[in-house]
């Protein structure tokens, strides 16, 4: 009858009309000992004492969630209290230490939040698994009636698959009052897979109330074969599926867009003024939040490139003027940081073979990096140079130099030498590396500590056309 | 590159006429500026619109503008593009949105329309800040979905029609667009008369030649269209009131079914129960039990004949999810509250059940009375 976890032991207790603890047990009596009280004395666990005296005097019986101090720690309690004889019957479950920090918003709220911007459609149960909310567009959409769905037991809408382990991964989440995600299940009498996500619904009193769940179309995937994006353990990492790029590209970039655009309204006081050390909170909200957008284009383009079937396009470009754009593009940024570009006069011209867009972020990489770690007043050289049958840009920095021994690290997956520095996801370089190699050339680096850094990325030359220009 | 975006003006061609022409308008800004700041700081805190409140007003606003303007806008374009105009068809479809201008107008300070959507926005707020609360039996479904699978069909189907109605509206916050504005009939009206308006300005404005008399009569269509599909017995608070009247609880059962709809957080269904126990009107049970006072709530409960625990539950559960009411006030003045009784709390509540025309006669009198002396 009662569903509280039995890994949570609950504690019996009981408080008499003027508030005294007449009975504890174990854990509850040793709380009240440890606040200073004693049995017979005023229960000494004020958020406790207080719901007690609630109850009585409201005369109905009352569940909270209550945080309780507990020498140096905070514990998260469940307490039921129940007016009783004349006094007040309590049973405290839960006995969590706290977590450090937690969202202002509750948590069914953010999870809803959170499925929302990934899964194709949402539902919600009771705490008897029956759907009291679906996406109402999902049924037409997938080929269900939604309408005739809501109210009937989950099982009704989902066929639900067994998992290698021959477990029902939402039975499991039940009993435990856990999350669940990776459910597989068919859309009954659609013929088509879906996989669930759900959290759970806690009472006040720590008992489960339901599910809060989003359903992800696995189109195409046939039933007889669940394990398409589970590769054995031995085989080697063949990177993320194929949907992880898009997915979040999708599921970050619009809540991480509005992030920004907000901070940087609140950090410019258009809605009028603030003080201006939350302005300059806001700025720095919006500043990572920048950082967190670059992390994501990163990890899209990691997930491009790290594909088997990567390519680059074989075309003619001119590498000069691939570094006057990309020199270009970071012109606003060099001058916030009052860095000087030496750009490649327009007269000149290197001709090579490689793929414009690719050769372009290669670029920008390079001499964002090196606007990053300039000193104010510093310069960033960009020369032009052939090698033989290469062609090369040099970037070259007048920042603090990367020494010898990290100068590998840098080109590594998430590699950074001073992981306490602010910007950079740690795959800028790797990235550009992979691409220069990609189309046939190559990226590498020359510094030593107090020197700068000289960055040289080289493409196949290729002979001018008739009559163009080439100087350096 | 030709069209620079950023600023076509020519620093030069400001003249000085113009310059003192703009310093003096700045100088009649300033003081509305003041105005405005001035009433700001007077306004007394508690009136205040909280930020949550406020915030999700605006969203709602520009949610049912939006889904107005779309039904609104793409259905006249194509009878503009059928009818040979593609040039007026294509200047509608890229007009500016609507809300701007309507918000700049003053016509969306309407006192009904506001009413009505911060009635909606607090209730909505209030209902997901309710407790969550579990039943004693796992396996027994949450009261919704036990009337769900009721013999009688007229309730099941009253049932499912809650059901329906709220997942309809909180379905696509994504797009900003509601499957329908679930307004009153007659605020859903106003509304799409003003979008159409609004929609005609502006293709008028950026287009000065265009054939006005085609766009009106392709925007009133549309805009007749649009009403023609609204049934505003659809709305979720429509659906909650059949319901409440297809089960017609019993005084026996009544409470309870109040105090599980508050412990399903079901707001709406918990107002529609009251409403149609008292006899009154929705907007009105709504009005009734939003009030933070809650002193409206509690005479109307015990005119039911409500016992103590269940007023003693229900003031729990609403001071838990709304901060501004006062739980312990309201535990000091329950057995005030208890010791009401019915015949005298009915009496009390009579003037409500007038006709509401008539008591918003009476009300406005009474504001207005109190002015002109």
């Amino acid at each position: 009858m009662n569903a509280i976890d039995p890994a949570m032991p609950v504690a019996m207790g009981h408080v008499d009309s003027d508030g005294r603890l007449t009975e504890a047990e174990g854990r509850l009596a040793e709380l009240n000992l440890r606040a200073g009280g004693s049995l017979g004395a005023p229960l000494a666990v004020p958020q406790i004492a207080t719901l007690a005296r609630l109850a009585q005097r409201l005369g109905i019986s009352i569940s909270r969630n209550v945080i309780a101090a507990d020498g140096e720690d905070d514990l998260e309690l469940w307490v039921r209290a129940d007016p009783k004889d004349g006094g007040v019957r309590l049973q405290v479950s839960g006995w969590r230490p706290r977590p450090v920090w937690r969202a202002a918003a509750s948590e069914p709220e953010r999870d809803g939040d959170f499925f929302r911007s990934a899964a194709d459609w949402l539902w919600e149960t009771d705490a008897s698994l029956r759907i009291t909310f679906l996406s109402i567009e999902a049924g037409a959409r997938y080929g269900f009636d939604s309408s005739a769905m809501l109210g009937q037991p989950l099982t009704r809408l989902f066929a639900l698959e067994e998992d290698e382990t021959g477990a029902l991964p939402i039975l499991s989440a039940v009993a435990a009052q856990a999350r669940f995600d990776g459910q597989k299940a068919e859309l009954r009498g659609t013929g088509r897979m879906v996989r669930l996500d759900a959290t759970p619904r806690t009472d006040p009193g720590g008992r489960f109330a339901g599910f809060v769940g989003g359903a992800h179309m696995l189109d195409g995937a046939p039933v007889a074969a669940p394990k398409v994006d589970a590769p054995l353990p031995s085989a080697p990492f063949a990177g993320f599926p194929d949907s992880f790029g898009q997915r979040l590209d999708r599921a970050l970039r619009g809540p991480l867009g509005k992030i920004i655009a907000n901070a940087d309204s609140i950090s410019a006081q258009t809605e009028g003024p603030i003080k201006p050390d939350y302005a300059g909170y806001a700025t720095d909200i919006a500043s990572a939040g920048r950082h967190l957008l670059g992390l994501v284009d990163d990890l899209v383009n990691l997930q491009t490139i790290e594909r088997d079937d990567f390519h680059t396009r074989v075309e003619p470009i001119d590498l000069a003027e691939v570094a006057r754009q990309a020199a270009g593009l970071l012109a606003v940024r060099a001058a916030q940081a009052e860095v000087r570009i030496d750009r490649p006069p327009t007269d000149e011209s290197l001709p090579c073979t490689g793929e414009f867009r690719r050769a372009l972020q290669v670029l920008v990489n390079l001499i964002g990096n090196a606007v990053r770690y300039s000193p104010p007043g510093a310069m960033v050289w960009i020369r032009l140079e052939r090698e033989g049958d290469r062609a090369c840009v040099i970037v070259a920095d007048q920042g603090k130099g990367i020494a010898a021994e990290d100068q590998d690290k840098i080109f590594e997956k998430f590699g950074r030498v001073d992981p306490s520095e602010p910007g950079g996801s740690g795959l800028g370089l790797y990235i550009a590396r992979r691409l220069a190699r990609a189309m046939g050339g190559d990226l590498t680096v020359d510094s030593a500590p107090g020197m700068g850094a000289r960055f040289v990325f080289t493409l196949p030359w290729r002979d001018p056309m008739p009559g163009a220009a080439f100087g350096a | 590159m030709s069209d620079n975006p950023v600023d076509m003006r020519d620093g030069a061609a400001v003249g000085a006429k113009k310059l003192l022409a703009r310093a003096a308008a700045a100088d009649v800004r300033a003081l509305h500026m003041l105005e405005i700041a001035v009433d700001d700081f007077f306004l007394p805190e508690e009136s205040r619109l909280d930020e949550r409140t406020r915030s999700a007003l605006a969203v709602l606003l520009r949610g049912l503008v939006d889904t107005v303007e779309a039904e609104i806008r793409e259905p006249a374009a194509r009878l503009l593009n059928a009818r040979g105009e593609p040039a007026l068809a294509l200047a509608l479809t890229e007009a500016d949105p609507v809300l701007a201008r309507l918000s700049r107008s003053g016509l969306l300070r309407d006192p009904e329309l506001m009413a009505e959507l911060m009635a909606r926005v607090r209730q909505e707020l209030l209902g997901n800040a309710l407790p969550m609360h579990a039943p004693d039996d796992p396996e027994r479904p949450s009261l919704i979905n036990r009337f769900v699978q009721h013999p009688d069909r007229v309730v099941a189907a009253a049932a499912m029609a809650v059901l329906i109605a709220e997942s309809r509206r909180r379905a696509s916050p994504e797009s900003g667009q509601y499957a329908q504005t679930e307004l009153p009939a007659e605020l859903h009206h106003r509304l799409v008369w003003w979008v159409a308006a609004a929609l005609r300005e502006s293709v008028l404005e950026a287009a000065e030649n265009a054939p006005a008399d085609m766009l009106d009569r392709a925007l009133s269509e549309a805009a007749q269209r649009s009403l023609a599909a609204y049934d505003e017995g659809e709305r979720l608070e429509a659906a909650g009131m059949r319901f409440a009247a297809a089960i017609d609880a019993q005084p026996s059962e009544l409470g309870h079914l109040l105090v599980e709809s508050l412990e399903d957080r079901r707001i709406v269904l918990f107002t529609a129960l009251l409403g149609h126990a008292l006899g009154v009107t929705y907007a009105l049970a709504r009005d009734i039990v939003l009030d933070p006072a809650g002193d409206r709530l509690w005479l109307a409960m015990r005119a039911l004949e409500l016992a103590r625990d269940i007023i003693a539950r229900t003031g729990y559960a609403l001071s838990e999810a709304d901060p501004r009411r006062d739980l312990e006030s309201f535990a000091d003045t329950l057995d005030a509250i208890a010791s009401i009784g019915a015949s005298e709390a009915r009496k009390a509540l009579a003037p409500m059940k007038l006709h509401p025309d008539y008591r918003a006669a009476v009300l406005a009198l009474g504001r207005d009375g109190g002015r002109a002396r």
